[in-house]
């Protein structure tokens, strides 16, 4: 009967450690920890890329507000401003999040480091409460900022350039999608399960819409793929056809 | 062996395709689909596309030697398909898109191999003839 009753306390105490041990990965402060490799963020709804990079779903969108009409620019035929990435351009944010390629994070008390393998992105998000830096000129990644509501890392991040908005174009060679200069974004990170994070990224641009609106996504974690780790990405190494004009060989 | 290469191989194919830096629109034409037969003289695994070259003899015999774009390294690398499929000397197939400018490159859509076997090579919003994607 003690041996029962053993056998139940350990059940009990195991099912109480596996209920937590679902719950998030936590860093010593108690904090979700999301240290790990990942897929790139994956849309739960609308449009596919013929690239296969994740682009926005329009029917998430809010109404064009009047004078915004530049987020849908024309291509003009010039390379250098139609596939600024064909000339090794960053690609920016969120664009460059949303790019079919692994991304590793590293997490510590005071930082989230997001280091994506297309273009080596590297975003380095403080955590430490501090405010967004003044007077620096704007930028193809923002200036990011993190806070914890509860289990959720929320970052926003301002500053930036006008600059894609995501590669939509590849689908409609006709359609740029700019963000303005006045975009405000908003991650908002938590633990979906052990193996997948819910990202939600709401998009706030006053010059061109007239409200901000939000897309769900979400990340699959892949620990399989921290054996080989993320792999160099330098551009111009041998970027041989820019703008459809081969060099050397 | 050869029948582990093939399913490999049809399940390469039919991955969606992954980005890569450019659009495939900016460099290459689809109007101007190639196929050559030839031998592999150098393979840069490299980024922002892997490059190999291959020498292609000409009807009259003269030898040309041709460049092709796959996809970048890490994502082929991550898809199964490492340097050691493409390596100097080998004699290969490959099909794909001539460079807008005229010159002799092209995408490297799909490389097949004289037993047959093949691997889908290119990157992102890539395309190879025939696929359906060509328009």
């Amino acid at each position: 009967m003690k041996t029962v009753s053993v056998l139940f306390a350990i059940l009990a105490c195991t099912s109480l450690a596996q209920t937590k041990g679902t719950a998030v990965p936590r860093t010593a402060e108690g904090k979700p920890n999301f240290s790990g490799t990942y897929e790139w963020p994956k849309a739960l709804s609308g449009e596919q890329c013929r690239c296969s990079a994740t682009i926005f779903d329009r029917k998430l969108f809010a109404p064009l507000k009047p004078g915004g009409e530049p987020f849908y620019e024309p291509r003009n035929g010039d390379p250098r401003h139609d596939e600024p990435r064909d000339f090794c351009m960053p690609a920016g944010f969120p664009s460059g999040m949303l790019s079919a390629n692994a991304m590793q994070f590293f997490q510590t008390k005071d930082y989230l480091i997001i280091v994506h393998e297309f273009q080596r992105m590297t975003r380095i998000i403080p955590l430490d409460g501090r405010k967004h830096r003044e007077d620096i000129e704007p930028s193809f990644y923002g200036d990011p900022v993190g806070h914890w509501e509860g289990d959720t890392l929320v970052i926003e991040t301002t500053n930036f350039k006008r600059w894609g908005l995501d590669d939509y174009f590849y689908t409609n060679p006709n359609e740029y999608r700019m963000h303005s200069d006045a975009l405000k974004t908003i991650e908002r990170i938590s633990w979906k399960d052990r193996k997948t994070l819910s990202y939600n990224l709401t998009i706030d641009d006053p010059k061109t819409f007239t409200a901000a609106w939000s897309q769900p996504f979400e990340i699959a974690a892949k620990p399989e793929w921290e054996g080989a780790g993320l792999y160099e990405y330098v551009c111009e190494e041998n970027n041989r056809c820019p703008g459809g004009k081969c060099q050397g060989k | 062996m050869r029948t582990s290469f093939a399913l490999l191989a049809a399940a390469l194919w039919t991955l969606p395709a992954l980005q890569a830096h450019h659009s495939f629109a900016a460099e290459f034409d689809t109007a101007k689909p190639v196929k050559m037969t030839g031998v592999v003289t150098k393979v840069e695994w490299q980024n922002p596309h892997i490059w190999f070259y291959v020498d292609v003899k000409g009807s009259d015999g003269a030898v040309t030697n041709w460049g092709f774009s796959g996809g970048a390294p890490g994502q082929l690398m991550r898809r199964g398909i490492t340097k050691k499929v493409i390596q100097e000397g080998m004699t290969i197939t490959v099909e794909g898109f001539r460079s807008k400018d005229g010159s002799n490159n092209a995408n490297g859509a799909r490389v097949t191999f004289p037993d047959g076997r093949s691997v889908f090579t290119a990157g992102a919003e890539d395309r190879a003839p025939g696929d359906g994607k060509d328009k």
